[in-house]
């Protein structure tokens, strides 16, 4: 949370694992169980604060990057240097992943394109800002993504960078589809079928853009796989849907309105992430190879 | 093992010699662009930039692996520049490029797994930044390298075979078959299965150039009962169509093709009439492009044979394009038979992770 406040850039998964290792380095266990029992206590901690998709990813990456650790090496404290090591050599490698995703995708923006995208994400700010120093001439449409309006964040942000950029209703995305080129999200999560958990809105958005013909192109940074399959809305666990403070206090979740939803793989293009330019069949591929 | 003629002269004649077959081959590819001229098959070109990666593996110096790739890629990058539309070529040398990689893997001792993709994996694990600079010199890399690249050799003069060999299972009795214009792997896939079933095809003529003609009568003097009709007439045909098979010029990283103009069409009445559409296409045809670069994509020919010179009058009034290509999206594709099999298009990113190496897609 502190880390999260100190640097608003920063993704809120790397702001969990900056925490989780920083909560490593001050453990004083003895053992690798005691060690992974109090990591996971921490990870429940965090995801009491922000229960997002992405904090609850960055969690088990790095369980699971303690796991491998440890099984290589047996002592205790050679094992902990290690892993300090490599957490922090971690966290460089995926503080370089938004730019890899954005030297990736900028060349698929044509000049003169109209690019529509939802809510406010950094990485697609990224890769627009790569497109217009590259010197493309596009135009934006965001939506406004009600409850928090953080479309306008975006749109402010985009105005900076003399984007021209227009903010459309949620519900006009479907009225503003064939003025549009492509469509490009960000992703609070990609799951193992190779589809993604965004903001409320993103559903609708694909399931328009298909209709329309319009590639639909989802940029996320690899760290967001989450180990999730679900086949509809409902599967998604609650515990991602609504926003942690609403799921202590709130009894009855059927009158609050979810802050994600879940795109299925088959409305989706293709998903730029720093591993490289994937097709949805290839996500799970890459969860596998992780977690074999 | 590779004997040399060259290998008896003076080391300043063979560099000589060497540049003069890389010009040779350079100014062949971008006269050998035209549509018009005599067209060479995609296999050729494969066969020929192989052996003269082979030739340049073998004569120009270097001492360690990270200077021969460094050569390969130069060259690499002035041949397809010289014809962008021939994937073939880039194909070739990304994949000696990867053999480079994996001799200097074995080389080195370290298993072939390590060095290879990016991954959630290598992220967690990895001790450092690695900087692979494949600076370490091994005397036996040379000989290494050129029998890989002999063996590719092999692989390459065998895909059609392979590829016809599968004939059989995909082509029944009493089938009718479409096709457009004239593939080389198509022709002998369908004279394959013609050995022992019958069948009637119906190709498509594939305006302006007219390949269509060309492949009817070589189809029919295997003894295949053909039909030619013309590009307008594909929707109208495809109800009594049982299968469409057809060739591509490249198969894009994504699954999608690119092929001669009119495949899109055919794809989309294949698609209406829910009609597998079947692609036979060597691994060689497999480019790690995704369809989104307009510079790269297109090429255009001389539009005189939509419209020709003698029309006069109207010739200062219209716009004429004659594009050779067409991006077929891999929604329409059924099924890649390929000389390793037959695949789904949405299997491609796995082929191509198996053939190219990810920091190798761009020269």
């Amino acid at each position: 949370d502190d880390n999260q406040m100190k640097d608003p850039d920063m993704a809120s998964a790397v702001a969990a694992i900056r925490t989780l290792l920083e909560f490593l380095k001050r453990d004083k266990g003895e053992t690798i169980l005691g060690l992974r029992e109090s990591l996971t206590s921490a990870t429940d901690c965090l995801t009491g604060v922000d229960s997002s998709v992405a904090v609850s990813s960055g969690g088990e990456l790095f369980l699971r990057f303690i796991s491998l650790t440890s099984l290589e090496h047996q002592d205790l404290s050679r094992c902990k240097k290690v892993m300090e090591e490599r957490g922090e050599l971690f966290l460089e490698k995926i503080s370089m992943s938004r730019a890899k995703v954005a030297k990736l995708c900028h060349t698929f923006i044509k000049d003169g394109a109209k690019i529509l995208t939802h809510s406010y994400s950094r990485v697609v700010l990224r890769v627009l800002e790569k497109a217009a120093a590259e010197k493309k001439r596009f135009s934006v449409y965001v939506t406004e993504s009600q409850p928090d309006a953080a479309g306008r964040q975006m749109a402010e942000a985009l105005r900076k960078l003399n984007v021209p950029v227009t903010v459309v209703l949620d519900a006009a995305v479907g009225y503003v589809l064939e003025k549009v080129d492509l469509v490009i999200v960000g992703a609070e999560g990609v799951v193992e079928s190779g589809g993604i958990i965004n903001k409320i809105g993103t559903y609708q958005m694909a399931v328009c853009s298909k209709a329309h013909n319009k590639p639909f192109y989802v940029v996320a940074e690899s760290f967001k796989f989450v180990r999730l399959y679900p086949l509809n809305q409902q599967d998604v666990p609650d515990k991602f849907k609504y926003k942690a403070d609403t799921l202590k206090t709130v009894q009855n979740l059927s009158e609050e309105h979810p802050m994600i939803d879940y795109t299925p793989p088959s409305l989706i293009t293709l998903l730029f992430t720093d591993l490289g330019v994937l097709t949805p069949s290839a996500v799970s591929d890459e969860l596998i190879k992780l977690y074999l | 093992l590779v004997v040399e003629n060259e290998a008896t002269m003076p080391g300043s004649d063979k560099e000589t010699d060497l540049t003069e077959r890389i010009e040779a081959f350079l100014s062949d590819l971008k006269r050998g662009g035209s549509g018009t001229g005599p067209l060479r098959g995609s296999a050729e070109t494969a066969r020929e930039t192989t052996a003269l990666l082979r030739r340049i593996t073998a004569q120009a110096r270097w001492s360690s692996a990270g200077d021969l790739m460094e050569i390969i890629r130069k060259e690499g990058r002035r041949m397809t520049a010289a014809q962008p539309s021939e994937t073939t070529v880039g194909n070739m040398i990304r994949r000696v490029l990867k053999i480079i990689r994996e001799e200097y893997a074995r080389s080195r001792g370290s298993s072939e797994e390590t060095d290879q993709q990016e991954s959630l994996h290598k992220l967690l694990t990895s001790g450092g930044l690695s900087e692979e600079n494949f600076r370490q010199h091994f005397a036996a890399l040379k000989a290494n390298v050129i029998e890989a690249i002999n063996e590719l050799l092999t692989e390459l003069e065998g895909t059609t075979d392979n590829i016809a060999m599968q004939a059989l299972e995909h082509i029944h009795s009493n089938e009718v078959i479409m096709t457009i214009g004239r593939s080389r792997t198509v022709e002998a896939f369908l004279k394959d299965a013609a050995r022992k079933r019958k069948f009637h095809v119906i190709v498509a003529e594939c305006a302006p150039f007219c390949q269509g003609h060309e492949m009817a009568t070589s189809l029919s003097k295997a003894g295949i009962e053909t039909t030619v009709i013309t590009d307008a007439a594909i929707f109208a045909v495809m109800s009594r169509v049982n299968k469409v098979i057809i060739g591509t010029q490249t198969v894009l990283a994504n699954g999608g093709l690119r092929a001669v103009n009119g495949t899109h069409t055919l794809a989309l009445a294949a698609k209406h009439h829910s009609t597998p559409l079947i692609v036979c296409a060597p691994m060689f045809k497999l480019s790690p492009q995704f369809p989104n670069e307009e510079d790269t994509f297109h090429k255009f020919v001389s539009p005189h044979e939509v419209l020709p010179f003698t029309e006069g009058e109207i010739l200062s009034k219209v716009n004429v394009h004659c594009p050779v290509f067409d991006y077929v999206p891999p929604e329409l594709i059924t099924l890649f038979i390929s000389n390793i099999g037959g695949h789904a298009p949405s299997y491609i990113y796995r082929l191509m992770s198996e053939l190219y190496h990810p920091e190798d897609h761009e020269l």
